[in-house]
């Protein structure tokens, strides 16, 4: 069922809409006030899951080299990692 | 196991490079003001209140789509259908147009509050670090723009487009910046 979903719809409309769905949904997120080290942690996963997309199917990095892609993926997961790490810091404290 | 040979890059490798370095400093950039937020969590939580979200959210959503018109631009040229490249580039150019207005309306805002660089940490932050990205949006359009009249005089086709797909590299770039941008500064808390 998922294979035949990825095969018919996964494609740059569909991705394009995941983002904007995405993004209406951080911006609630914001609007309705919520915070904390849960939301987030979601918010980071969100950014980081349309930027891999934005890398992926926008850029259309898939294939290309490892070296490539290890350098786009990694620098969008180690910053919003390092976000992610400095937020919850900020919570001990 | 078949071996496959990895894919070229799309576009030129100069602007990968170039993609690279500018990415180096916004991640360097957003892990600043992460860590900077740590000792000032109450001054910067109670400053991102003051932010217009409704214009930073629909920028977001403005840059997303103009990133999206560039890629159905790629794609046409690929066909061979230069007339829908350059009417796709256009139509990213008028999205990017669209940011630049209410990222425009956003500055007058805080301008007109007495809100400037040196007011504290965050408003540094937030100037700051939009206003590079307002740079770099400037310049993705310019590109696009020389993209734009290229493909008019002829110059691109399904054999010879790199110079498409090097300046749509470069606006994902652009768009990419943002899509962590806009949480952290406007949202996060």
């Amino acid at each position: 069922m998922i294979q035949y979903l990825i095969k018919n719809y996964y494609n740059v409309h569909a991705i394009w809409l995941l983002m904007m769905l995405l993004t209406v949904s951080t911006y609630f997120i914001g609007r309705l006030g919520y915070s904390g080290a849960i939301i987030t942690l979601f918010l980071l996963v969100t950014a980081a899951i349309k930027g891999s997309l934005i890398i992926r199917d926008f850029m259309e990095l898939k294939g290309v080299s490892l070296a490539w892609q290890l350098i786009m993926y990694g620098w969008l997961w180690v910053v919003c990692l390092a976000i992610a790490v400095a937020y919850l810091i900020g919570l001990t404290l | 196991m078949d071996y496959r040979e990895p894919k070229l890059l799309p576009g030129d490798l100069a602007i990968w490079l170039f993609i690279f370095m500018e990415l180096l400093v916004f991640g360097l950039f957003f892990i600043v003001y992460a860590v900077m937020r740590i000792q000032n969590i109450e001054m910067f939580n109670h400053y991102q209140l003051t932010l217009n979200r409704e214009l930073g959210a629909a920028n977001t959503l403005l840059l997303i789509t103009s990133s999206y018109f560039v890629v159905r631009a790629v794609h046409a040229i690929r066909v061979d259908n230069v007339k829908k490249c350059i009417y796709w580039i256009y139509a990213a150019l008028a999205t990017g147009a669209g940011f630049l207005i209410l990222k425009s309306v956003e500055y007058s805002d805080t301008f007109a509050a007495g809100i400037n660089l040196s007011t504290n940490m965050f408003y540094m932050f937030y100037l700051s670090l939009t206003l590079f990205h307002f740079l770099h949006v400037i310049l993705g359009m310019l590109i696009l723009f020389a993209v734009a009249i290229k493909a008019q005089r002829g110059a691109y086709s399904a054999q010879n487009h790199t110079g498409v797909e090097t300046g749509a590299s470069y606006w994902h770039m652009v768009d990419l910046v943002w899509i962590i941008l806009f949480p952290l500064v406007y949202i996060i808390r």
